[in-house]
């Protein structure tokens, strides 16, 4: 998902590929901003994806 | 989209198939498994089976959460969901799993105050809304999921939630791998790794697989072109004689984890002596309780738990179709009983259960033909 808003408290609002937004637990990715793309599971982001890697 | 239209690129899929069959020997027959429910919904959705050589054959491992699922845990959790003033709330998936009197579907409409949640953290806010209730999250999956569940807790217990409870149903991969290599009936060459999970735990925890049992893995991501080259690496390890961790998947996958995650899922899980899988029986230490310091928030000490083991409906065979000993559409009741519209058993459930994926996605018609 991509982040569109970091909201503070460990929560990022973000959208998916069919653009629905939903609120994200952020705490196991670190600070992030808008635009930083994140593998999210059940309401959590659990990585960001690496471009150099792909 | 970004890091998904470039792994969907049908040409770069010809390529692959292409060294797929290079690399293989005619006449020898390979069994690789996946035990990610998402790779098996790729692998469907996309025909990505149908991209390789006939002697090349993808089983299907128990990594769909809701499918391991035993129909003891579901009673359980309609158990707890009948208590007054509770609001019971799970996975949308979750509702239709059949225990053995019914879904938690049937017991919402029997009455129950049962909602559906995208994740644990809406349950949380449920409980917030809600402070004359007591809201009880029903949390299943693997590592991939837990530690979204352990944040919540975490946070539930800052705030000082006293009406938020877990019933945590949730396992891990590695004792069911240990358990599937040590089954006399599954001769499998080599495994694609789950890639979500290996976010998490990383890839170091798979070493045991060549290690001990002398067989290649390598870790996955998800879109078509990932499974394919996943394919070919696992292929390309027997060709060459080689048994070893691999990650295709390192855009996600660090090889030691996310020790953020780890450390949230040490603090507030530990781990059971043993848990029921559907399929695979009891297994030792690969289930999740909830650890002394989130007792206050384990439904399983709040509620009186009736945790009565119940088997399978006869006509059923998810238990054979978890252990890729069958195909979907060789159980008796696929397709016809057992529908993604009626399920008898877990694996139609899910759309990332095998069978669901099979039917869903035109194998079900495919076959019929065939026979």
């Amino acid at each position: 998902m991509r982040v569109i808003e970091a909201r503070g408290d460990g929560l990022a609002n973000c959208a998916g590929e069919d653009g629905a937004t939903t609120t994200v637990m952020i705490d196991l990715v670190g600070p992030v901003a808008p635009g930083d793309e994140l593998l999210v599971h059940a309401g959590t982001a659990i990585a960001r994806l690496q471009e150099a890697a792909a | 989209m970004k890091f998904v239209d470039e792994f969907r690129d049908a040409e770069l899929g010809r390529v692959l198939a292409g060294e797929i069959v290079a690399v293989v020997e005619p006449g020898r027959h390979y069994k690789v498994m996946e035990v990610c429910g998402g790779h098996t919904h790729t692998i469907y959705k996309y025909g990505v089976d149908d991209l390789l050589p006939e002697n090349v054959e993808l089983v299907h491992g128990p990594g769909c959460p809701v499918c391991v699922i035993p129909m003891g845990r579901v009673d359980d959790g309609i158990a707890v969901a009948m208590q007054p003033d509770v609001i019971f709330t799970c996975f949308g998936d979750m509702m239709r799993v059949p225990g053995s009197d019914g879904t938690l579907l049937d017991a919402k409409a029997d009455g129950a105050d049962i909602r559906m949640v995208y994740s644990p953290l809406d349950a949380l806010r449920i409980a917030r809304e809600n402070p004359d209730r007591e809201v009880v999250f029903f949390a299943v999956g693997f590592e991939t999921t837990a530690p979204s569940t352990a944040l919540t807790l975490m946070r539930a217990k800052a705030e000082g939630s006293s009406n938020f409870f877990c019933f945590s149903n949730h396992v891990t991969i590695v004792p069911p791998l240990r358990a599937l290599l040590e089954s006399p009936d599954l001769r499998l060459d080599g495994f694609i790794g789950p890639g979500h999970v290996s976010t998490v735990v990383g890839a170091r925890p798979f070493e045991f697989i060549p290690a001990d049992y002398g067989k290649p893995i390598v870790i996955s991501g998800f879109e078509p072109l990932d499974l394919l080259q996943s394919v070919y690496l696992v292929l390309r390890q027997l060709a060459e004689g080689r048994c070893e961790v691999e990650n295709q998947y390192r855009r996600v996958v660090p090889y030691d984890g996310n020790p953020s995650a780890l450390q949230v899922l040490e603090e507030v899980f530990e781990l059971r002596p043993h848990f029921e899988w559907r399929g695979l029986g009891f297994i030792s230490h690969s289930g999740l309780k909830l650890s002394d310091a989130y007792a206050d928030f384990d439904a399983e000490l709040r509620y009186e738990i009736p945790g009565v083991r119940v088997a399978d409906p006869k006509a059923c065979q998810c238990g054979e179709v978890l252990k890729g000993v069958i195909k979907p559409w060789e159980c008796k009741v696929f397709g016809t009983a057992c529908t993604p519209e009626r399920p008898i058993g877990t694996c139609m459930v899910s759309s990332e259960g095998a069978c669901a994926a099979y039917y869903n996605f035109g194998r079900f018609a495919r076959e019929r033909e065939v026979v």
